[in-house]
């Protein structure tokens, strides 16, 4: 269930960048996940949901698939 | 309970009905894991760092139970990272070789991060290392995502688990550069198919370099088979490029 600390990750990697700043609620993120990343989707999922975070409470995640091995966010869609 | 109607399941449509301000990131996901996992790296140094992966009982500490003495009769140094859900037994085993060892408790996170690691590296004796183990927590899926500044990771699969093992967790095969097939020793009553875990692992990663070991001791205490003699001589040919590489650049080769 190392998905909860994927989704600490994605938000640490947008706080630390400052794609947060002023947001008051991302709507959805757009990942990039590669299909040996070793990421359950639904649990990813799941972990957003359960963060404590208002910011993300409702969030919907996409996911575009590709061969790789990669976690990207591509894009953020923000209140 | 998961809510599977949030998810979208590896579909590339856009965010239909989700309003907002579009905000393009392109960035890694696991940045800040990567940011100290670099710094962990620059703290190995010289070493030559290895990351074991595997299920639970697969036999990482037997291995490197097997394989630390001898390349500290070689006049190698090693040290030892353990990480595990709970206990320090596996550092306890690691301590009776004189290597020196430090056990990092996840208490229930199932693998090890750069940040865990980075919080041992103070407390082990890493200065002098040629060589240092990682010992990850067992579990062939969550810590292949996590870089922790080695130099590879290796995948040990024992011939008990199943030759379908490297189809159904694929990433672990996937990241790793050694794939380390142990308990060989259960080969005659066993119906294990050794080639098929290899072809099997193949198909995921055809740059995987394999090895064939056994760690039951022998009458004499010992555990000497090809399989852990060849691991031996390909980590200390690692070792050594490690080191010339390292004193090439004059040491700064990660900052």
């Amino acid at each position: 269930m190392h998905e909860f600390s994927i989704a600490l990750e994605i938000v640490d990697t947008l706080e630390e960048n400052g794609y947060l700043n002023g947001v008051k609620k991302v709507n959805s993120v757009k990942l990039g996940i590669g299909k040996y990343s070793g990421i359950d989707k639904n649990y990813l999922g799941f972990a957003f949901q359960n963060l404590n975070d208002e910011r993300f409470k409702d969030v919907l995640l996409e996911f575009i698939p590709n061969d790789s091995d990669e976690i990207k966010i591509k894009e953020i869609l923000v209140d | 309970m998961l809510n599977s109607n949030r998810v979208n399941r590896g579909s590339a449509g856009g965010s239909a009905g989700r309003g907002g301000r579009s905000l393009t990131v392109q960035r890694n996901a696991l940045e800040s894991n990567e940011v100290i996992a670099k710094k962990n790296k620059a703290i190995f140094g010289r070493a030559f760092v290895m990351n074991f992966l595997s299920s639970p009982g697969s036999g990482k500490t037997s291995l490197l139970e097997s394989i630390a003495p001898v390349l500290k009769s070689e006049g190698l140094r090693a040290a030892v990272i353990e990480g595990d859900v709970e206990t320090d037994l596996d550092k306890q085993r690691i301590d009776n070789l004189g290597i020196p060892a430090y056990q990092i408790i996840t208490n229930g996170t199932c693998h090890l991060d750069a940040k865990m690691v980075n919080g041992s590296l103070g407390n082990l004796d890493i200065k002098d290392a040629d060589v240092i183990f990682i010992e990850n927590v067992g579990n062939l899926v969550c810590p292949t995502s996590f870089n922790l500044g080695e130099d590879m990771k290796v995948v040990v699969l024992s011939i008990t688990e199943g030759d379908d093992k490297p189809l159904k967790y694929p990433a672990a095969f996937y990241k790793s550069k050694v794939m380390v097939i142990n308990k060989m020793d259960l080969l005659p009553v066993l119906d294990s198919d050794i080639a098929k875990i290899k072809e099997n692992a193949l198909s995921i990663n055809k740059d995987l370099i394999i090895f064939e070991t056994s760690c039951k001791k022998k009458p004499d205490g010992g555990v000497g088979n090809k399989g852990i003699e060849d691991l031996v001589s390909f980590i200390k040919e690692k070792v050594k490029l490690k080191a010339e590489e390292f004193r090439k650049i004059g040491g700064n080769m990660y900052f």
